[in-house]
């Protein structure tokens, strides 16, 4: 399998993360892997069946290398990790007599995409969604046979697990209190998080008589914007900017919340309700989108509309804890480690019935 | 008929389904199958079926379904009727099959056991199934050969689930209703929706002679296990001599009717003054059922004109000592009916209306199973169709081949005849679609042409429709392997468009509506390979039907024979006309032809379905 991806080992982020995941599980089943990244700031550790070559950060650099390196290699299937790669992928893939496959995560894949794109979409053995709504938002622009558009979703590290108690909670002052968590980049070209959404929502759950607070954990250009609202909410006491936190601190700052809350209008997925489910913490989303799936239509976690949310959290807030144990295991039987490699394998099995 | 439905969480992410929603979309069929229901759900209830049943065949409670096989690995739920149930029972038997039921039913899951998937080649009859294979842990779908039974189909990505009807999936309130533009744009193309596509992105329709499967890996490609086009190619090349026709096309369509009356209950038949349901009455004499009771529409518009079929189809009835019951419609019963026609029409057509009110007339006489002359135009080249694309063809084809001349020749008539192409729209589009046999055939059929529905739909709707839809290349797959002569291919564009998406759908709904299985002798695939032969010499309409006069051993009266074919003629113009009134399509040019009060009445039916619709014209209204 050749892989053309934004990047994968040494990559961040949640399409890398998933790329990692998606290559690790086919190189598992004893498919030769030949990743192709754009980048890999990282260091990395490459598992076995799996090459990964230098990065090429331009495009042209980067398809140059692509075409170059197919032709010379063996080529069964093309894996095109990112919509804005299809038509390359396509090409490839109609070189080397190849089955192809294209990757499709969240925002870039609901919008019709270009006619290229659109092109190679058509011309693809299968397509892999992260949730039902991208499947759905590729089958309004592309005329493909539904039966080809699989959903696969994301799934969870096994470093996530619950375990007791959290440092994060004493240090920051905040033993007793309500705690709602974030984890989220601040991107003000999209800001479709709800981070802003939550902070405006804060003095109405104060008045309800919730000693509650907000941490927003990641980085990005729109935190200015975010404080500014927080202070104009008169909230900015109760909010709390975190900064970027490394992956490693993540799982015990999820232990720190009483409720992970975001109320996003533009997830494919929606990763880190998965994590803080997986560590025993119950997430709160809009039914809107990719978080649709991973909180299992409310079954999971809290999926509510937006006029909605409001009160579920102060539901929430007011309810008994639920068994973080049995959380984790329910968050796990659908989305867990096992249940992707079995995913991955039912795409592989799909290939070869298509050969 | 019977309602039949299912939910099965596929994906290992899904919810289980609901028991709720498998209820409501199963009873929003209570028409279908107004005599029972059934659920039933595998162990780990991530797989359930409904079923509402029509008895006919076994009405003791041993023939109740979802019928599970013995070793409990094996669910089914079955739609439609299996002709030749008697002789595969006997085959099973002697092969050691011990049968607890006489329902066709059991019989599906015996040979699933046997011979999975390869079970379908072995079916005579109607059918649409679904059954839960417990081993493979997958659902095995499956339809007829040309598409007599609905089954419509629908995948989010974690759940499937189908249903004999679109509208009952709708009613489970867990599919989307986002639109799907192939679908509007195919009906009005033609006045149907084309399969697979449905009104709805999510819900498709399991195209007719194919099968599907369903399990963990996910909702396969449906597979096509018979293709018309094939069998009339394969036939047109081991032609028999026409001295022989008679004789075979006697004994197939007797030995069809003879298998179509298997039932438990009376079965009578829809007559018309034609030659299609006249001779299908004198065969079901001749395959010795006694007592017939046919029923005929009269209009009392048409009483003393030469369209009342009553007279003519009295005559019938006496020569072949039939119960002859005549249920008279008029213009007020009709538009008291019409919201519940509309109701009852599961996707958009601009036809059905006179099945409703036949159907209606059967279930009034107490009737459950009726036969219907449907398919012999079909089969037997009896539209204007066999005789215009051969025309058309050979006059404009060599023009349609000259690159712009057809969108200049429209410029041309819009500068100096402006009404011209709006009053006659197909005259131009001659010169662009006649050029190929897939572009005459859409020409004869299509209500819009393509090209004026950026007209009358939004602009990027049309498009896109179009683009999703590929008319031409769908008409091309049709008469795909080519079937070699005029006739045949018209056999099989009509067979596998006109009759699959209009008329045989239409006969499911309407006679749903009310109850009533419509049975079709003449649309049989052991008909269609007993004649597949002797087609290519039928060269002119009219030729097959004289032989079909003559199936009976008493032939149909002369006077039936040579009156023009009209079917169940409805006085439908002057009433939709009346219904339509108010549309601002009233006030077309052309207004009151035909063809204007079919366009006209098409953009009336979708105004009903869609509130806040699509078209321009309702929007400007």
């Amino acid at each position: 399998m050749l892989a053309l991806v934004g990047d994968a080992f040494g990559g961040r982020g949640g399409i890398s993360q998933y790329n990692r995941d998606f290559l690790g599980a086919v190189a598992k089943s004893g498919m030769n892997v030949l990743i192709l990244p754009r980048n890999a700031p990282d260091p990395y550790f490459i598992p076995n069946n799996i090459r990964q070559t230098r990065p090429r950060a331009g495009k042209l650099r980067y398809s140059i290398h692509a075409i170059q390196t197919a032709l010379r290699a063996r080529v069964d299937v093309v894996f095109c990790g990112h919509l804005f790669m299809a038509s390359l992928a396509m090409l490839i893939a109609r070189l080397k007599g190849a089955k192809l496959i294209i990757q499709t995560h969240g925002i870039e894949a609901w919008p019709r995409p270009t006619l290229r794109q659109r092109e190679a979409v058509e011309s693809a053995d299968l397509v892999l969604s992260v949730s039902r709504h991208t499947r759905a938002a590729v089958l309004t622009w592309a005329a493909i046979d539904p039966t080809r558009v699989i959903v696969l979703p994301n799934t969870v590290r096994s470093e996530f697990v619950p375990e007791e108690g959290s440092r994060i909670r004493a240090i920051l002052g905040m033993e007793g209190k309500h705690v709602l968590l974030t984890v989220a980049r601040m991107d003000s070209q999209q800001q479709y998080k709800g981070q802003d959404r939550m902070i405006a929502g804060m003095p109405r759950l104060v008045a309800l008589g919730h000693d509650v607070y907000y941490l927003i954990a990641g980085e990005g250009d729109d935190r200015p914007r975010l404080e500014a609202l927080a202070r104009e909410r008169g909230v900015h006491d109760r909010v709390r900017f975190l900064g970027p936190v490394p992956t490693r601190q993540l799982k015990e700052l999820y232990q720190t919340a009483d409720l992970y809350v975001m109320p996003s209008t533009g997830e494919g997925f929606g990763i880190a309700f998965l994590e803080a489910m997986a560590t025993g913490i119950p997430a709160a989303g809009l039914d809107v989108g990719g978080s649709r799936d991973v909180l299992a239509d409310g079954e999971l976690g809290i999926c509510v509309p937006e006029v909605d949310f409001l009160d579920a959290i102060d539901r929430a807030l007011t309810a008994p804890k639920p068994d973080r144990n049995e959380l984790a295991k329910a968050a796990r039987a659908r989305f867990g480690r096992d249940k992707f490699g079995a995913g991955v394998q039912s795409v592989l099995n799909r290939l070869k019935e298509a050969a | 008929m019977c309602g039949i439905n299912g939910i099965y969480a596929y994906h290992r992410a899904a919810n289980l389904p609901k028991e709720a929603e498998l209820l409501s979309t199963r009873d929003a069929m209570r028409a279908r199958g107004p005599d029972g229901a059934g659920m039933w759900w595998n162990t780990e209830r991530r797989c359930g079926f409904g079923h509402r049943r029509l008895s006919i065949l076994d009405l003791s409670d041993r023939a109740t379904q979802p019928m599970i096989s013995d070793d409990g690995c094996l669910a089914v739920v079955f739609n439609g009727e299996i002709y030749n149930y008697p002789q595969l029972r006997v085959e099973l038997e002697a092969a050691g099959v011990h049968f607890k039921t006489t329902a066709d039913t059991e019989v599906l899951l015996h040979l699933y056991a046997r011979s999975g998937a390869a079970m379908v080649h072995r079916l005579r009859g109607m059918f649409a199934f679904a059954i839960w294979d417990g081993q493979r842990r997958g659902i095995f779908l499956a339809r007829d050969p040309y598409g007599i039974k609905p089954l419509y189909t629908a995948n989010d990505g974690w759940t499937f689930r189908f249903a004999s009807q679109v509208k009952a999936l709708l009613v489970g309130g867990q599919i989307s209703r986002d639109p799907e533009p192939a679908g509007i744009v195919g009906f009005h193309l033609y006045g149907n929706v084309p399969e697979p596509f449905t009104f709805y992105r999510e819900i498709r329709s399991l195209p007719a002679g194919h099968t599907q499967w369903i399990d963990a890996d996910g909702v396969r490609e449906p597979v096509s296990f018979v293709n018309l086009a094939e069998i009339l190619a394969t036939g047109g090349l081991c032609p028999r001599p026409q001295a022989e026709l008679a004789d075979r096309l006697r004994n197939a369509v007797v030995d069809s009717v003879r298998a179509h009356l298997l039932a438990d209950v009376e079965v009578g038949i829809f007559l018309s003054a034609g030659i299609d349901s006249g001779s299908l009455l004198g065969a079901m004499g001749d395959a010795g059922q006694r007592k017939i009771r046919a029923i005929t529409l009269g209009y009392e518009e048409f009483c003393g004109t030469s369209e009342d079929e009553v007279p003519l189809a009295s005559q019938i009835c006496q020569q072949y000592g039939a119960q002859h019951l005549v249920r008279w419609v008029n213009r007020k019963e009709f538009h008291d009916d019409l919201p519940s026609i509309l109701e009852a029409m599961d996707q958009p057509s601009i036809d059905g209306v006179n099945t409703w009110f036949v159907s209606k007339a059967a279930k009034e006489a107490g009737l459950k199973v009726v036969l219907s002359g449907l398919g012999g135009d079909e089969l037997l080249g009896g539209y204007p169709s066999l005789r215009d694309l051969p025309r058309w063809r050979f006059w404009f084809g060599p023009f349609a081949r000259v690159p712009g001349l057809a969108s200049f020749a429209r410029e041309l008539a819009a500068a100096i005849a402006p009404g011209f192409s709006q009053k006659h729209p197909k005259a131009l589009a001659l010169l662009k679609y006649s050029g190929s046999w897939s572009g005459a055939y859409m020409l004869r059929r299509c209500l819009f042409l393509p090209y004026e529905l950026p007209r009358i739909l939004d602009t990027e709707l049309a498009h896109e429709g179009l683009r999703r839809l590929k008319p031409l290349q769908r008409l091309r797959d049709s008469i795909t392997p080519d079937p070699g002569s005029v006739a045949a291919r018209v056999c099989a564009f009509e067979s596998a468009n006109y009759m699959r998406n209009q008329l045989l759908r239409d006969a499911d709904w309407a006679g749903m509506a009310h109850s009533v299985e419509i049975r079709v002798p003449l649309v049989d695939l052991s008909l269609l390979r007993t004649l597949a032969p002797f087609i290519p010499a039928f060269q002119q309409p009219g030729l097959g039907k004289s032989v079909l006069a003559r199936v009976p051993k008493i032939p149909l009266p002369e006077d039936n024979v040579a009156r023009a074919k009209t079917g169940f003629g409805v006085p439908t113009s002057s009433w939709m006309i009346t219904a339509n009134a108010k549309g601002p399509w009233a006030q077309w040019p052309g207004a009151g032809t035909k063809g204007h009060t079919s366009r006209a009445w098409s953009l009336a039916v979708l105004n009903s379905w869609i509130p806040g619709n699509i078209t321009r014209e309702t929007q400007a209204a």
